[in-house]
């Protein structure tokens, strides 16, 4: 909840913005956000006023409450974009057992798990590297940032979030290099200016969440606790600890036409639980927020997640080695520090100002055991980030009645720093042998930030349209290291964005969306010099690589109503896309015996030719009698090269569907259908992988029974019914099968209204 | 190598407890002589068998037009992994076995790390089967826990050959034995380039690059008159040898070639490869063998002498159940013989009973 205002051009969307809320919110987010914040939507919709402001509300409470939850301060999700949103409400309807789980029911989103432990979610065909991840407005991608999926979504703590916006489409924009396949804002969990206590000199309101889970005999709890002062200072504080186990599924899947079961995961004598499953992870956050005025205020925050014993599935065991053989990730934090500004100025320039200083570390011990040969393989790699940011807008100008316009602005810059060393270990004799490299090269250093503008116009009720800029400036160094034959890398690049976009008739049932895109992401330091074993086959560094640049097209349709729904197409070029290519074994750096042993080797190069993706995605959701809602979503994307061949890993045709029943005292109940067809169109690269079955991918649907009653508002309890068909199921690209018939169960205790 | 040897949790170089193992000094070896003399006259008036593929002599067989006929193996893809695992075993066999000095213990030190890097060879000893014996029941592998110790023969790699390895180099390291260990990890990595390439003969007929790694694993990718790895021993000994198991390889390509199918279909064309591979292979190993009894007979360096026992104290166990098929008798006298002490060998004995399980190649 904070009290920085979204600039004027939102603003204009204040009770526009109520109205657009109500909209995104009935038509992308979840169902219980509609049921709960939005009342009579049609007597809200009759409200709108095109040109509120801050002043139009009668106190800043009604500003806020309505203008809460819509918007990421400084980091503000334009609504003339393909997006939408998982509040709250719908994680404690859905009750995700991680980030990236929490984003599996929206559209255009697919979620891949190389590991029980991780998961990354491809937007619009692509994930990792082309996606961004931000917390509370501050990057999270960082030079270390590979190819294809990765496991850091998984570090943000579901329990923390308030909300998840995910924005489909480029946003290099607005937030720089990475944001060609679209970004994911996380909103973070915050001490509230708690209106019970208002007034009062203190308040102090404790919680607790337990939770189990049958499939992978997890069980875990947070306690946390918000603590308000003189209506000046708020704190919200936690801790959380997760215990989980082997992860049982369905069994093993099988290839689309072949029938021919992967060879990853490996299973237990059951033919049920997966090997290379399971870890513990505990979490703890500090947010505090101080404010003199209601306009302006100061924060604290501090998250660490830290994961321990998190095998790789594919890689525990690899597909042929022995049983006991295992990459296990022994160690995966991330600490983030930082402190924020926010507030709004009577001033030409800046009504509004949003300034953040961040630290982060990201930091990654892995573990290659090799019990019969008496050997563990073992790699540090820390990630040190340093991040300034200032956020801003004008006021908004009025030339006339019938039209206005705003400017956004911000710069931001971010410092990385690496360590990484790699090691072996002779178990038997206690012997280690230092490599002359890690994963990345020691004391790398990679500079990237940028400079942008946006600019937002409204032409009467009927138009609004949008056009911005970036100036991004971006610095790789690495020292070399003649024993491996890696080079040294100094490189620089300054590229330049842009995007425009227009929404037609924003205000009315049926409204047309256009935008052009053009996006991008510099290569960093894992494209430049990290060596590394991937499920394809191992990869080798290229020093040479140039950014890779995205155009997106893309044109949606929203209605509103009782039948909300929003249907988008969307056709991206790549141009220099960094992709995978194979290489001969002399092609191989020295001092890696790896790289020629391995059955594949890549490297990663600049395509000669454009790639595309192309697709489809539609949401549709409706109101219906007696406490029901349903909603369901679809997306479909394409992806081929210059030369007709797939593009890697792009998710099959796949959607939800979720109804939900609720009544007044207090009963909830659900079901929700998640569904996927085959994939087969492969690219090379998904071929020589064993996470995908030999001929392709199998389509599943899988169905949860959710049941949830809230006996008072300091008491909840929620149980689902996971795959009640037990249903064996994999999401493409995926080293890991769903879970398999199991509950899950989730008591809140404490004030559950916060939620 | 771009190595740096320190303690485990310590990679930044706080010690190198290298120095302190790498003890010994620089003694040159009396290496006791490996004569190609040691063969049999019989292998030299063999021919080949009607069914075999003979690529070097143009219309001498009865094998289809096939892309082995200009006598060189075109592989199937263009790279083959196994390449660099023969050539580690080289790297190692220089280190250890091939050293003209005693190995020190760093020599030991920097074969392991080589063995043992990763997917390197020591990877696939882990996982490497013996096709000559039957399978675990469907659905079972030697990499499931519990098979290996279920089927040690099948399961050779991880039951026998790993353990071996293991033993050999945590001695070694230890400064107990360099000669002998070092010829115990020759053996046993010998046995496994030998299995290995039969597995991969085996199953190209599901995975056609297999059978490049074959191919790879005799001799490395190379042609017929260059060999590295157990293509150069056996060629150092026998070239009559070695060009049959060459002859085999390039039928085991001219079947694929002829059964391009992703999953072959004409299995009897590949029985006749691989019978072509065995019957060739097995007589060279049998040679390598004998080479070495003949060698210990005539050893005059009671340390190398033993040395050269200790390969056989790996081999012989491991070619009882195939000796077995010709003849229960040799095989019991070579076992015996191996068991024994070094004074105790009969020299005449042996050879007899390797003789009479002599096959042509």
């Amino acid at each position: 909840m904070n009290v920085f205002r979204p600039p004027d051009n939102v603003g204009i969307h204040v009770k526009t913005g109520f109205c657009c809320f109500l909209v995104m919110a009935g038509l992308l987010s979840g169902i219980a956000t509609v049921r709960s914040d939005t009342g009579d939507e049609n007597a809200v919709e009759n409200d709108v006023d095109l040109f509120a402001d801050v002043e139009d509300f009668e106190s800043y409470e009604e500003f806020e409450s309505i203008v809460v939850g819509s918007e990421i301060p400084g980091a503000a999700l334009s609504p003339i974009r393909a997006r939408s949103s998982v509040t709250r409400d719908d994680m404690d309807i859905r009750r995700p057992g991680s980030a990236p789980d929490a984003v599996r029911y929206e559209p255009g989103v697919f979620v891949q798990q190389t590991a029980h432990s991780q998961g990354s979610a491809y937007l619009r065909g692509v994930t990792g590297q082309q996606t961004l991840l931000l917390f509370d407005g501050i990057r999270l991608n960082n030079s270390t940032y590979r190819q294809g999926p990765n496991q850091y979504f998984f570090t943000l703590d579901s329990a923390t979030i308030d909300r998840i916006e995910v924005m489909r489409g480029g946003g290099s924009t607005r937030f720089g290099s990475d944001a060609m396949g679209g970004v994911l804002l996380v909103r973070p969990l915050e001490p509230v200016w708690n209106p019970v206590v208002e007034g009062r000199p203190f308040a102090w309101d404790p919680e607790m969440t337990l939770s189990m889970a049958t499939a992978d005999r997890s069980y875990g709890g947070r306690m946390a606790s918000q603590l308000t002062l003189l209506d000046s200072v708020a704190v919200y504080g936690g801790v959380g600890y997760r215990d989980v186990d082997q992860l049982r599924s369905g069994g093993p899947i099988r290839g689309v036409q072949t029938e021919e079961a992967p060879l990853v995961p490996r299973f237990a004598p059951d033919g049920r639980t997966q090997l290379g499953t399971g870890f513990d992870e505990w979490t703890a956050d500090f947010v505090l927020r101080y404010r003199k005025t209601r306009t302006r205020e100061w924060k604290l925050a501090l998250y660490t997640y830290r994961q321990m014993d998190a095998p790789r599935t594919d890689q525990c065991p690899a597909a042929h080695a022995p049983f006991d053989h295992c990459l296990m990730y022994d160690e995966q934090f991330r600490n983030l520090v930082y402190v924020a500004h926010e507030g709004e100025y009577r001033n030409p320039l800046f009504r509004g100002l949003r300034t953040t200083l961040s630290f982060q570390q990201q930091h990654e011990r892995r573990s290659l055991h090799r019990p019969g040969a008496y050997v563990r393989d073992t790699g540090i790699d820390d990630v040190y980030t340093l991040g300034v940011t200032v956020t801003g807008y004008t006021p908004r100008i009025e030339l006339g009645s019938q039209f206005a316009y705003q400017f956004e602005y911000g710069v931001d810059t971010y410092a990385d720093r690496l360590r990484s060393d790699a090691w072996t270990t002779f178990t038997d004799i206690g012997y280690t042998v230092e490599r002359s490299r890690g994963q990345y090269l020691n004391q790398s250093s990679y500079l990237y930030g940028g400079a942008f503008t946006e600019a937002t116009m409204n032409w009467t009720r009927w138009i609004t349209g949008r056009v911005g800029g970036r100036f991004s400036w971006i610095g790789a160094d690495a020292p070399g290291d003649p024993e491996s034959g890696t080079s040294p890398v100094h490189r620089r690049w300054f590229p330049g964005v842009w995007n425009i976009g227009m929404e037609l008739a924003p205000q009315r049932p049926v409204s047309l969306i256009l935008n052009v895109d053009r996006s991008f992401r510099a290569p960093n330091l894992d494209d430049l010099t990290s060596r590394q074993q991937t499920g394809p086959g191992f990869q080798f560094e290229n020093a040479k690589l140039d950014a890779e640049r995205s155009m997106t097209v893309e044109a949606g349709l929203r209605t509103s109503g009782v039948i909300r729904a929003e249907l988008w197409g969307f056709l991206s070029f790549i141009e220099d896309a960094i992709v995978r290519s194979p290489h001969d074994v002399q092609d191989c750096p020295p001092g890696t015996p790896q790289c020629q042993t391995s059955w594949n080797r890549f490297q990663l190069v600049n395509a000669d030719s454009r790639s595309q993706i192309r697709g489809v995605e539609g949401v549709l959701q409706t109101l219906l009698p007696w406490g029901f809602d349903a909603r369901s979503t679809i997306t479909w994307t394409f992806g081929e090269d210059g030369d007709g061949h797939p593009i890697s890993r792009i998710p099959p045709l796949n959607g939800t569907m979720e109804l939900l029943w609720r009544h007044s005292i207090g009963l909830s109940s659900g079901a929700a259908l998640r569904w996927a067809g085959p994939q087969t169109r492969l690219a090379l690269a998904d071929v020589a992988d064993e996470r995908i079955p030999t001929g392709g991918t199998p389509g599943f649907a899988v169905l949860d029974i959710r049941l949830g009653y809230r006996a008072t508002s300091d008491l909840r309890a929620t149980l689902i019914l996971e795959n009640l068909l037990g249903t064996a199921y994999r999401y493409h690209g995926s080293s890991v099968n769903g879970a398999g018939r199991g509950i899950r169960f989730v008591v809140d205790i404490g004030p559950v209204w916060r939620r | 190598m771009g190595l740096a040897a320190c303690r485990e949790e310590a990679p930044a170089g706080e010690g190198n407890i290298g120095d302190e193992l790498d003890t010994s000094g620089s003694i040159e070896r009396n290496r006791c002589p490996l004569e190609t003399a040691a063969l049999t006259a019989d292998i030299e008036e063999c021919s080949p068998n009607p069914t075999d593929y003979l690529p070097e002599t143009p219309g001498a067989d009865t094998w289809p037009a096939c892309i082995s006929d200009d006598n060189q193996y075109h592989r199937i893809e263009d790279n083959v992994s196994s390449i660099a695992r023969v050539e580690a075993y080289d790297a190692i066999g220089a280190l250890l076995w091939n050293n003209p000095m005693v190995p020190t213990i760093s020599d030991f030190l920097e074969a392991r790390i080589l063995l043992d890097s990763s997917e390197g060879l020591g990877s696939r000893v882990d996982r490497r089967y013996d096709v000559f014996f039957e399978p675990p029941s469907a659905g079972a592998s030697c990499g499931d826990e519990g098979i290996p110790a279920q089927y040690p023969d099948y399961c050779v790699g991880p039951s026998l050959l790993r353990p071996w390895i293991n033993e050999a180099f945590s001695q070694a390291l230890s400064g107990e034995g360099l000669l002998q260990n070092a010829a115990r990890i020759h053996a046993a990595l010998q046995w496994f380039m030998m299995i290995s390439v039969l597995k991969e003969a085996t199953t190209c007929a599901v995975t056609p690059r297999d059978c490049d790694s074959a191919w790879a694993y005799y001799a490395g990718g190379t042609q017929r008159d260059t060999p590295i790895g157990l293509g150069a021993e056996i060629r150092n000994m026998s070239r009559q040898v070695h060009d049959r198991v060459v002859d085999g390889l390039l039928a085991l390509r001219c079947w694929r070639d002829l059964d391009s199918a992703n999953t072959a279909m004409n299995l009897d064309l590949q029985r006749l490869a691989t019978s072509q591979i065995e019957n060739a292979l097995y007589p060279g190993m049998m040679l390598l063998i004998r080479q070495r009894f003949v060698a210990l007979a005539r050893c005059g360096d009671e340390t190398e002498a033993e040395a050269i026992l200790e390969e056989l104290r790996v081999l012989v166990p491991l070619w009882d159940s195939r000796i077995r098929i010709w003849s229960d008798e040799s095989a019991e006298t070579l076992l015996a013989q191996v068991g024994g002490e070094l004074a105790e060998i009969d020299p005449i004995a042996v050879l007899d009973a390797l003789d009479s399980v002599m096959s042509c190649p």
